[in-house]
């Protein structure tokens, strides 16, 4: 067949208009590509499943190539045909790629939703552990009162003498009170403001109310809800050392964070 | 011989639906985001459109008809390589995330 149309384009080459372009060698060479192509597709289980349609349009198209080719003078339309057969099976191929990549997208997607289920749950495990050491940081600092619960005493030293403001030293421990409330959610408190005794009853009054509310204030700066937070103040009144001393002075000038259970009970105020 | 080609041209209707399908086959290219620059294929197809409806205005119809005819599929073509490329694209993506994931699940651990 080849032979003959071969022999047959060289034959007619001159009588034919260069419209039509009688090139038997490159009609050949276009049908022998296509073929190929088509061979390629047509082999491959998955461009079948995905993009039967075009595989059996690059066969017909292939199939009318290759009757045309026994004709002579039909070199353009052979390679038209070819052409139009190979482009099938490329738009075949590409079909099936796109198709085979978006069923593995689909179970990459499975194993991203799987992997960011198993992250959120080490990072909760994390923040409880956190929690759980923070729990124990704060029970440091506090000391167990039977009768009123847990105590934390803010000392003398994060205060400027005869004012109410909270220095920044106490930063630290204010920022691990407020983690503490707010990963133990229920949990309420009392902040109860003490002075020595060295001046007026009211004067002592007023500033250990004041201390005690400039600790809240910062809470409350801080994010914790104000119905969780009490303030009293006590002045000079339940010392826990004698005024006598400049030391025991110093221990009886504080602020003294009290902390419910985790239910929320606050033991009676004094 | 000639005179017959010259018959073949003159007997060959005007291919009005191909040449709208064509059309079509290049919107939907364009519309996926296949452009001249981007993608060989689509370069063909706009050239070859041209032609085709030179060769319409000519009442070359069987030419008309064989030019948007591959005009066509290399539009098609175009189309189903710019979706392939996303689809591609997208692999990549979902596997730099999942390599992140792991890394952060591993760390957590």
């Amino acid at each position: 067949m080849s032979l003959r149309s071969k022999a047959l384009g060289g034959l007619i080459v001159a009588g034919c208009a260069s419209l039509y372009g009688c090139a038997g060698q490159r009609s050949e060479t276009a049908l022998q590509q296509a073929g190929a192509e088509f061979q390629t597709v047509k082999e491959d289980s998955n461009v079948l499943r995905i993009a039967p349609k075009d595989v059996i349009r690059a066969g017909e198209s292939l199939a009318r190539a290759d009757r045309l080719s026994s004709y002579w003078g039909s070199g353009s339309d052979v390679v038209h045909y070819a052409y139009l057969s190979q482009r099938y099976s490329e738009i075949a191929r590409e079909h099936t790629n796109q198709v085979l990549n978006e069923e593995r997208a689909a179970k990459l997607e499975l194993e991203r939703q799987r992997l960011q289920l198993a992250l959120r749950e080490s990072k909760l495990a994390s923040v409880q552990q956190q929690g759980k050491w923070l729990e124990e940081q704060i029970l440091a600092l506090t000391t167990a009162q039977t009768d009123r619960g847990l105590v934390m005493t803010l000392g003398d030293m994060l205060f400027d003498t005869g004012e109410a403001e909270l220095k920044s030293s106490a930063n630290r421990v204010v920022l691990k009170i407020v983690q503490f409330l707010q990963l133990n959610p229920k949990r309420v408190v009392r902040i109860e403001g003490y002075t020595d005794s060295t001046g007026g009853k009211q004067e002592n009054l007023k500033l250990s109310k004041a201390r005690a509310q400039s600790v809240a204030d910062v809470l409350m700066d801080l994010g914790i809800d104000d119905k969780r937070i009490q303030v009293e103040g006590y002045g000079d009144e339940y010392p826990v050392d004698a005024n006598a001393t400049e030391r025991g002075r110093a221990q009886n000038r504080r602020v003294e964070i009290v902390f419910s259970d985790e239910q929320g009970q606050l033991g009676a105020a004094r | 011989m000639a005179v017959l080609a010259l018959a073949g041209c003159a007997s060959d209707p005007a291919p009005n639906e191909q040449m709208r399908l064509t059309e079509q086959a290049l919107e939907q290219a364009r519309a996926v985001g296949a452009t001249v620059d981007d993608v060989p294929e689509m370069k063909l197809a706009e050239d070859k459109f041209k032609r085709a409806q030179g060769n319409m205005n000519d009442q070359s119809f069987k030419n008309a008809r064989m030019r948007s005819e591959q005009a066509e599929l290399d539009a098609r073509l175009a189309e189903a390589k710019v979706l392939t490329l996303k689809s591609e694209e997208q692999l990549t993506l979902l596997n730099t995330r999942i390599t992140r994931l792991r890394k952060q699940v591993g760390d957590a651990q």
